[in-house]
This record gives C-alpha cells, sequence and structure tokens, in this order.
C-alpha cells in the first residue's frame, strides 16, 4: 500500500515534470488528482482495510495528494507567468509611431486674443454689444464729436461706399447707438471689425477693434486709469508698468494715450518699442460732452469714460508678429502655431 | 514737425538734457523723438494749432518746465522819405467769410540774393531748403510764428491791385511747383485784374513768384477760414507747410506781428526798405472767448484733489489770463479751447497724468442685457476646432474675379466707392470665395490638406440707408484631416456631415433635414440643403477648376441667425432607461432612389414606440443592415413581443419601399 502510493507520488512529479503548458498540466491534474484517478481509488478503497491501518494509510494518502497539489500549483504559476511573458512579448509595439485621428483645428490668433481681452472686461462686469460694420457717417464721425471737414476726420483714412455710408473706422459707433436706446449706468465692450484705406507691413485694411465705455453718475479719470491698468496687468503681466500720456481723440476730452511697459525689452529699450522702452496699446479719454450731448445725456450729470484697442497690434506684440497680413493669409503653417 | 533744440532756446530757457526735453514733451502730451544734431521729431496732435510753430512749442516747454517764455525785439526800418503803402498797392476783399483777415506790407529795393548762413541752416535742421533770402524769411516765420506768409513780385501784379475772391469755375491756375489746378467756386484765390496769382493758403502761382530781378516785395499775412483751405488742399491733393497751419486756424494776433517781422527781416537781409504803413482788411475785431471754470468740477471729473492755485498758475503758465473764475482763452488756443472740459484737460496735462490715483469706478451694472449672439459664436468656434477645422479670418471686401470665379450674384454686393485696388472693392456676400482663396494659397505652398472655417458677416446692399449685414459660418476641406498618413481616407461629403452632426448635436438641434439641392455651387448628387440652414457638399468641379486646387473640395455655408434659432438654449434630464433593450437585424437590398433617411423613417414608423433607436450599421455595396433597438419604460421586453413588431417592420419596408430582405 505504502509503495503503491509512493509510486503513484512519483509517477505525478515526473509527469508534472514533463508537463510543458498550462494544458498538459491540466490533463496531469486530472488524471492524477481527479475522481477517476488512482490515488482517489486508493483513498476510495481505504474502507476495506483494518480500523488499525486505515489512518496512517490515509494520512499517507493525503500526504502524497497534497505534495502533488502543491507541486502543480507551482509549476501552474510558473508555466501561466511564462505564457503571460511570451504574449506580452509578442504584442510589444514602436510607441513612437504617430497617434490615431484627426488632427485638432486652431481658433484664430486674432480671435485668441480678442477672446482674453473680451474676457477680462466680462469678469469685470461689462457686457458685450454689437454695432453695423457698414455705417453711417452720423455714427461713425458726428456723433462722436467730429464734424464734416473738421481736419480731425483725417486722422481715419475712410473707404467709403457712398457720400454717407462708409465702412466704419472705428468701433466707436456703438458707443452712440447704445447711449441713444438706453440710459446709465451703462458698461459695455464692443469688439468688431473696422476698415481703414491703408495697407503695409503694420496697417491692414481689415483689423479688429475692441471699444469700450463706462458711463454712470460719477466717473472719474481716476477710475479710468485703474480700469485700463488693471486690464493692462491681466492681459501683459502683473509686474508690468503702465503709463498714461496726453493724446486727442475728437470724442474724448481729457484724452490719453495708455502705454504698457515693452514686452520684448521690460522698458531698457529696443527696436520693437523704437528704444522708448513703451508699447502704445490703448487710446482712451472721458467721454467728450458734446458726445453725451448728441445722444440727449446731460453731461453735467453724467460722466464717463472710453478706450478702444487694435486686437492684431496687441497679437503682433504678444505672438512676435512682424507683419500684419499673416493673419488674413490664413497659411495653416502660420494658423498651426496658435 | 522738426524743431531745433537751439532754435526752441532762442524762445526759452532750457535746462535740462534733450533727452529730458523730448520724455517731458511726450508725457505732456506732444509725441516726440530725438533726432540726430539735437533736433526734435514732433508729432502734432489734430487739436493743437498753436503747436505747429517752434514758439507754441516752446510754450508747451514754458508750462511744463514753469519758466517764461523770452520776448524778441525787432526794428521796423521805414525811410522817411520813402512811399506809403495805401499809396502804392490796393487790396479789395470780396469774401469776408473765407478771409476774415487780410493784411500785406510793401518793401522796396530788395536786393534778390543768398541767405546768410545761419539762416540756411535753421531752415535745413527744420527739414527746409533754402531758396533766396526773401522766401528763406516767409519760411523761417513759418516756422517760427506759425504764420505762413507770401512774398509777391509787386511788379509782376497787374496795377498792383489785390483782390480776394472765390475762383470762377473751373478757373486754372499754375502753381510754384508747376503743377496746374482747376479751381471752383468754392475756393479761394488772391488774384488781380486778371488772374490768380495764389490759390489762398495753400501756394502761390508761378506768374508773380520772387525772382532774381525782383526789387518791390509785397509781403501777405493773412487768416484764412480753416473749413475752406482744408477742403481746397483735400481736393488739389496740395497739402503743403502753409496749408496745413492755415487749416488748423492761425492766431489772429500774430498775423499782424508776423507781417511787420517779415517785412523788418527782408528790408535787413535784402538792404531794402519798408514802405510806411501797412494794409489791414478785416471782417471785425476779435475779442478772447472766456470760460467759467468751476474748481471743484475739475476735481470731480479728475478724481483730484488739485487747488485753485494750483489751477490758476498751470493756466496762467499756458499763456491764459485768470480773474476769479472766469479764465480768458488766448487768440492761439481759441481753435481747440473753448469749453470748460477743454481748460480741465489743460490742467491735467501739465499737473501730470502720472500724479492721478487710479481707482475702480464706483458702479453698479444692472439691465445686463447678455450678448448670447457673440457667445454663441465663441462657441462654435470650439465646436469647430475640436472637428479639425481651423479658423480662419479673411477680408470682407473681395473683388469681381472672386464672384466671376464663383459664379455668385453680383448685382446686389455692396460696392466702394474708393477702394485701394479691385480685388478688395465689393463687400462679400458669402464667406466662401475667401475661403477657396486660402485653400488655393496653401495648395501653392505644398500643403496639400486644408480645413478651414470662418465665422463672419456678410453683406447685400438693402432698400434703407445701411446694407443688410448677416453673421455666416462657412467651412471648406481638403485632402486627408488625419495626424498621421498611415491613416488612409480623404475629406468628403461624409466628413462634413460628421462635423454638422456634432455641431448639431452640441447645440442641442436635433430637427435638421438634409434635402435635395439644385445649388450651382455643388456638384450635382454630391450634396445637399440643410433645410432652412444653408448648403454641405462638394464643390462643383467647375467652380474647383477656377483654382488652383487638384483636389476635390467639399464646403458647408450655414446661417448663424437661422442656426441660433434652433439651438437649444436650456437642457432638461431625461431619466436614463431601467430595462434593457432587444435588438434585431434586417438586412437588404433597397431599390435604387431609396436612401438611408427613408428606410430608417418607415423603420420608426413600422415598429411604433417600442423602437428607441435605428440605425445602419453595416453597409456592402448595394447590401445595408439595420439594427432596431428595442426597449420599453415599463418593463423587460419578451422575444414574442419583439418579434411581433419586428414582422410588422419587415412587412412595411417590403410593401412601402420594395426592399429585398436577406
Ligand atoms: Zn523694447
Amino acid at each position: 500500500m505504502q509503495e503503491k502510493i509512493k509510486d503513484i507520488e512519483k509517477q505525478a512529479l515526473a509527469a508534472i515534470e514533463k508537463a510543458a503548458t498550462a494544458a498538459a498540466l491540466e490533463e496531469v491534474r486530472v488524471k492524477f488528482l481527479g475522481k477517476k484517478s488512482e490515488l482517489m481509488a486508493v483513498l476510495k478503497s481505504l474502507g476495506t482495510l483494518s480500523l488499525e491501518d486505515r489512518p496512517q494509510a490515509g494520512s499517507l494518502v493525503n500526504a502524497s495528494k497534497s505534495i502533488i497539489e502543491t507541486t502543480i500549483k507551482e509549476k501552474m504559476t510558473a508555466l501561466l507567468q511564462a505564457e503571460q511573458a511570451k504574449k506580452i512579448e509578442a504584442e510589444k509595439i514602436d510607441v513612437t509611431l504617430p497617434g490615431k485621428g484627426i488632427r485638432r483645428g486652431r481658433i484664430h490668433p486674432i480671435t485668441q486674443v480678442m477672446e482674453e481681452a473680451k474676457s477680462i472686461f466680462l469678469r469685470l462686469g461689462y457686457e458685450i454689444a454689437e454695432g453695423p460694420d457698414i455705417e453711417s457717417d452720423h455714427y461713425n464721425f458726428d456723433g462722436l464729436n467730429i464734424p464734416p471737414h473738421h481736419p480731425s476726420r483725417d486722422m481715419w483714412s475712410t473707404l467709403f461706399v457712398s457720400d454717407s455710408v462708409i465702412l466704419r473706422t472705428h468701433t466707436s459707433p456703438v458707443q452712440v447707438r447704445v447711449m441713444e436706446k438706453r440710459k446709465p449706468p451703462l458698461a459695455i465692450i464692443a469688439p468688431g471689425r473696422v476698415y481703414r484705406r491703408d495697407s503695409d507691413a503694420t496697417h491692414s485694411p481689415v483689423f479688429h477693434q475692441l471699444e469700450g465705455f463706462l458711463v454712470d453718475k460719477k466717473v472719474t479719470f481716476g477710475d479710468l486709469k485703474g480700469t485700463l491698468t488693471e486690464f493692462l496687468r491681466q492681459m501683459f503681466g502683473q509686474n508690468k508698468k503702465v503709463r498714461f500720456r496726453p493724446s486727442f481723440f475728437p470724442f474724448t476730452e481729457p484724452s490719453a494715450e495708455v502705454d504698457v511697459e515693452c514686452v520684448m525689452c521690460s522698458g531698457r529699450g529696443c527696436r520693437l518699442c523704437k528704444e522708448t522702452g513703451w508699447l502704445e496699446i490703448l487710446g482712451s479719454g472721458m467721454i467728450d460732452p458734446n458726445v453725451f450731448k448728441a445722444v440727449g445725456y446731460d453731461a453735467e450729470k453724467h460722466g464717463g469714460f472710453a478706450f478702444g484697442m487694435g486686437i492684431e497690434r496687441i497679437a503682433m506684440l504678444k505672438y512676435g508678429i512682424d507683419d500684419i497680413r499673416l493673419f488674413f493669409e490664413n497659411d495653416i503653417r502660420f494658423l498651426e502655431q496658435f | 514737425m522738426k524743431v531745433p533744440i537751439e532754435w526752441l532756446k532762442d524762445l526759452v530757457d532750457i535746462k535740462i538734457k534733450p533727452e529730458q526735453l523730448a520724455r517731458l514733451l511726450t508725457m505732456g502730451g506732444l509725441e516726440t523723438v530725438l533726432e540726430a544734431d539735437n533736433v526734435l521729431e514732433i508729432d502734432i496732435i489734430p487739436n493743437r494749432a498753436d503747436c505747429w510753430s517752434i514758439r507754441g512749442i516752446a510754450r508747451e516747454v514754458a508750462a511744463l518746465t514753469k519758466t517764461k517764455l523770452k520776448t524778441k525785439n525787432f526794428k521796423l526800418k521805414t525811410n522817411e522819405i520813402s512811399k506809403n503803402i495805401k499809396n502804392e498797392v490796393t487790396v479789395e476783399v470780396r469774401d469776408k467769410k473765407l478771409c476774415p483777415r487780410y493784411m500785406a506790407r510793401a518793401i522796396e529795393n530788395v536786393e534778390i540774393k543768398n541767405s546768410p548762413e545761419w539762416l540756411k541752416k535753421r531752415l535745413e535742421q527744420a527739414g527746409l531748403r533754402s531758396i533766396n533770402n526773401v522766401v528763406d524769411v516767409t519760411n523761417y516765420l513759418l516756422l517760427e510764428l506759425g504764420q505762413p506768409m507770401h512774398a509777391f513780385d509787386a511788379d509782376l501784379i497787374t496795377e498792383r491791385k489785390i483782390i480776394v475772391r472765390r475762383a470762377n469755375a473751373k478757373e486754372k491756375v499754375t502753381t510754384l511747383d508747376d503743377k496746374t489746378h482747376e479751381l471752383d467756386k468754392d475756393m479761394l484765390v488772391i488774384s488781380d485784374p486778371n488772374s490768380a496769382i495764389a490759390v489762398a493758403g495753400v501756394m502761390g502761382a508761378g506768374n508773380t513768384e520772387v525772382n532774381p530781378k525782383t526789387k518791390t516785395i509785397i509781403l501777405e499775412s493773412a487768416y484764412f477760414d480753416p473749413i475752406s483751405i482744408h477742403k481746397t488742399s483735400k481736393s488739389l491733393k496740395l497739402r503743403t507747410d502753409s496749408s496745413i497751419r492755415f487749416e488748423h486756424g492761425v492766431d489772429w494776433q500774430v498775423v499782424k506781428e508776423a507781417v511787420d517781422r517779415g517785412a523788418a527781416m527782408i528790408a535787413e537781409l535784402g538792404q531794402g526798405t519798408v514802405l510806411k504803413g501797412k494794409v489791414d482788411v478785416k471782417a471785425g475785431a476779435k475779442k478772447p472767448k472766456v470760460i467759467k471754470l468751476r474748481p471743484a468740477r475739475v476735481n470731480q471729473i479728475l478724481g483730484t484733489n488739485i487747488s485753485n492755485t494750483q489751477m490758476i498758475n498751470i493756466l496762467k503758465g499756458l499763456g491764459f489770463k485768470v480773474s476769479g473764475t472766469q479764465v480768458a482763452v488766448p487768440f492761439f488756443r481759441a481753435a481747440d479751447v473753448y469749453r470748460e472740459i477743454d481748460l480741465i484737460e489743460e490742467i491735467a496735462r501739465i499737473y501730470g497724468y502720472h500724479k492721478i490715483e487710479a481707482t475702480m469706478p464706483n458702479t453698479s451694472f444692472p439691465d445686463k442685457e447678455v450678448d448670447q449672439q457673440d457667445l454663441f459664436r465663441n462657441n462654435l468656434r470650439q465646436i469647430l476646432a475640436g472637428c479639425g477645422l481651423n479658423e480662419a479670418q479673411t477680408y470682407s471686401m473681395i473683388g469681381p474675379a472672386d464672384f466671376e470665379k464663383t459664379a455668385l450674384p453680383q448685382d446686389k454686393a455692396v460696392k466702394i466707392a474708393n477702394p485701394m485696388n479691385i480685388e478688395e472693392s465689393l463687400m462679400r456676400t458669402s464667406l466662401l470665395p475667401g475661403l477657396l482663396n486660402v485653400v488655393e494659397h496653401n495648395h501653392n505652398r505644398q500643403m496639400e490638406n486644408v480645413f478651414v472655417f470662418e465665422i463672419g458677416k456678410v453683406f447685400e446692399s438693402a432698400a434703407q440707408k445701411l446694407p443688410a449685414e448677416k453673421w455666416l459660418l462657412t467651412a471648406a476641406v481638403t485632402g486627408s484631416p488625419f495626424i498621421s498618413p498611415i491613416d488612409k481616407g480623404e475629406a468628403d461629403y461624409f466628413f462634413l456631415k460628421g462635423i454638422l452632426y456634432n455641431l448639431f448635436s452640441a447645440l442641442g438641434i436635433s430637427n435638421y433635414r438634409f434635402i435635395d439641392t439644385t445649388s450651382h455651387l455643388i456638384q450635382p448628387g454630391q450634396g445637399a440643403e440643410i433645410a432652412g440652414l444653408g448648403f454641405v457638399g462638394a464643390l462643383h468641379p467647375d467652380i474647383v477648376a477656377n483654382y488652383k486646387v487638384n483636389k476635390p473640395v467639399f464646403f458647408f455655408e450655414i446661417d448663424l441667425h437661422e442656426l441660433i434659432a434652433l439651438a437649444k438654449k436650456e437642457r432638461r434630464y431625461k431619466s436614463l432607461p431601467k430595462y434593457p433593450y432587444v435588438y434585431r437585424d434586417i438586412a437588404m437590398f433597397a431599390p435604387k432612389g431609396i436612401g438611408n433617411q427613408m428606410i430608417i423613417s418607415a423603420i420608426k414608423e413600422a415598429a411604433g414606440h417600442l423602437a428607441a433607436d435605428v440605425f445602419l450599421f453595416d453597409k456592402y455595396k448595394d447590401s445595408l443592415a439595420y439594427r432596431v433597438i428595442y426597449r420599453s419604460a415599463k418593463d423587460t421586453l419578451t422575444d414574442t413581443e419583439v418579434n411581433s413588431h419586428h414582422h410588422q417592420v419587415i412587412a412595411a419596408l417590403v410593401s412601402k419601399l420594395n426592399v429585398r430582405i436577406r
């Protein structure tokens, strides 16, 4: 009996040793540990033994069974690991091959800059208003304190549709249109295309402006400074210096040109800033009483400021673009840089 | 304007370095760049008529540095035995509106020769060429005082009679630059009894030009109506140092000062004699404007605490006369200072913008009208970029060739009266031509995969004054959209339709339909009208042939106004299905003319409310396989229930659409 058990164990261990795959090992398991295996037959035959011999024979069978089970388990783990490793080896890929899918599109750099500028004012509580690109000279000039034949009309080279209809030269007509319809307080930004009869590396016949204005009972020049300083710092960086210079616009009085510290040289002076250390970014000022008068506001009871900026210019400074015409060529190699 | 610092120092003491001077003027409102030889290049802003002279700049320097102007003395040498101008020259001003003041002096026995070196050098530094001792004097004083003058050869003026009159219609005059101009009745000329001898305030005529033989000079100094000079200069395309100053308005008082000094200088440099007396024809006396200034108002607008004394000192430093709250404006500022707000600006800029404290407005922002359109457009851009399209920005103006190449009708296009060139002479009525130019531009540069869209306005002539404007969304695509060329396949109708599917679903639009189109832009059978919204399809090969593009181009164009009307503004949650679905597949051959949409509609109709979804899941040549998803909201469907519905579906497909079930 004892010998028979040992013999079975020996055969089993040899078969386990020989099994090269998980499937073969499973067959070994069935053969030596299955219901129909020799070992199970021995176990069943224990009942024929005497009561004294039974426990010893029983423990012998169980010991062998346990050895076989453990050996199979260990071998199985090893075989499965080897098979997994083989599979993994076979499934290796060149991770440097390109990815699948379609190329993403880009938002035009002008839109990106416009959206950034708009979002700053929207956070400050401004709302958006729009007006037509093709304007009457009333809204583009007269309503903004630029009378006919006044030399200040020459500040803009205008594209005409007829004597009194033009392509708007700035987004400022929206100011007049909004004030005509609504009462203060107003805090408005007006984004849009504007047109000039002008074309070279820094002038485009079509470009974009963001205009803004705020009208309330008491608005000061200090408020204009505070608002635009906040805007420029958010746009160009918190540590950038900002300066306000007297200037002239027919629709504001006092007027101010707003410069930001040069983005290239940080104020030391370079070609970009024409050695001045400053970049002109915004035109602004307190809304001229004549503009209020034209829309029926009482200039004594209301105050306000207005400002405007060219988006292409800001984008050129921000991205280091030296020719404005690139924006409108839409070369894919250009667009995909943004 | 070029201002030599040496010259400036004649008029005001300057103790700061040239660089500092340039910065000071810039921060005071006159953008100034220091150039070689200590010459300042100053950008004169349009409202500052007074700054078109070196004395005007000196006045600014004086106000900014808190010093006083120097005064120049000159002697007017008149010969006691010489004649009086009144007996030698007659002046008749026929239009006193266009010429409110006309002054003249005469100088005899003048020797015309080169100017002395100091004078030549000054003019050259200021950017002018020396001509002779007489012309140079007028230029010198034009620069220093801002008063343009003109010197005539008295012997070339018929009867020595000067008439200031409007030009006759089509009157011709040949100016000093040898150009002949045709004038009209709105233009003012200086004339003798026979012909015009100058276009008033703009340029003299050759017929009375000072020349080497000239002996007697009549020196004119006048005030001409600014608007009239502006119009004349603009329509003759003749912008001169003289017209620039007149159109901004010269100093009423300096008209006299200039003619006196001019006569004295000419006499001195040409060894001549100034005739006694002068001509001074004026429309009336001018009085300085007086403005009431409220100091509290100044501080309220600026947000400052400037004292009354400070305000008064600033204004006095600029040449204003102040008594109490009354401020008298000097003649040289008459053109730009006529209201209290103009005084406030003067105070602010001399006080220094940098000293005004930056604050945030104390404003409440009620009644906000959030612009949905703008937000909506921005949303669209994000969706389309995510779908693989690059945003383009093309000019709003296109040319007749663009209309011809796309066969778009030109009759309603808005025309620009003064275009820069023919390519930018018409306002676009579609975004397609601009985008096709973008496709071509890129193809010409070896980039054959072009995926672009634009969101922009188009324009059409309308019955009312202003043309109609509307926003469109247009896309044009050609080539492969994939990151890598390993992935095969090129853009086609279905690529764009996929984008539209994503676009519509992002906007919550489900009720769109693709229907047959006869648009001339679309290759027949390869495109559709998106009902009420626009078009999508293959660009007609006849149009593609007009561009240097060797691949098919696909496009869509959508009316944004219509799109936003369909877009869902608000969304509501629908509860998720509780029970599993059961599906059945149908494979079939459909007869020609029976399209996907018709089959799906027929299936849905026959399957009734249990059909949760129907879609094409396989397609091989003419064989189509549809899957019908059955689901009930009440319980798990049994096979028997589903089968009874599905039999109806198959029967309906066969009977209604005549399909052959496989
Ligand atoms: Zn710089």
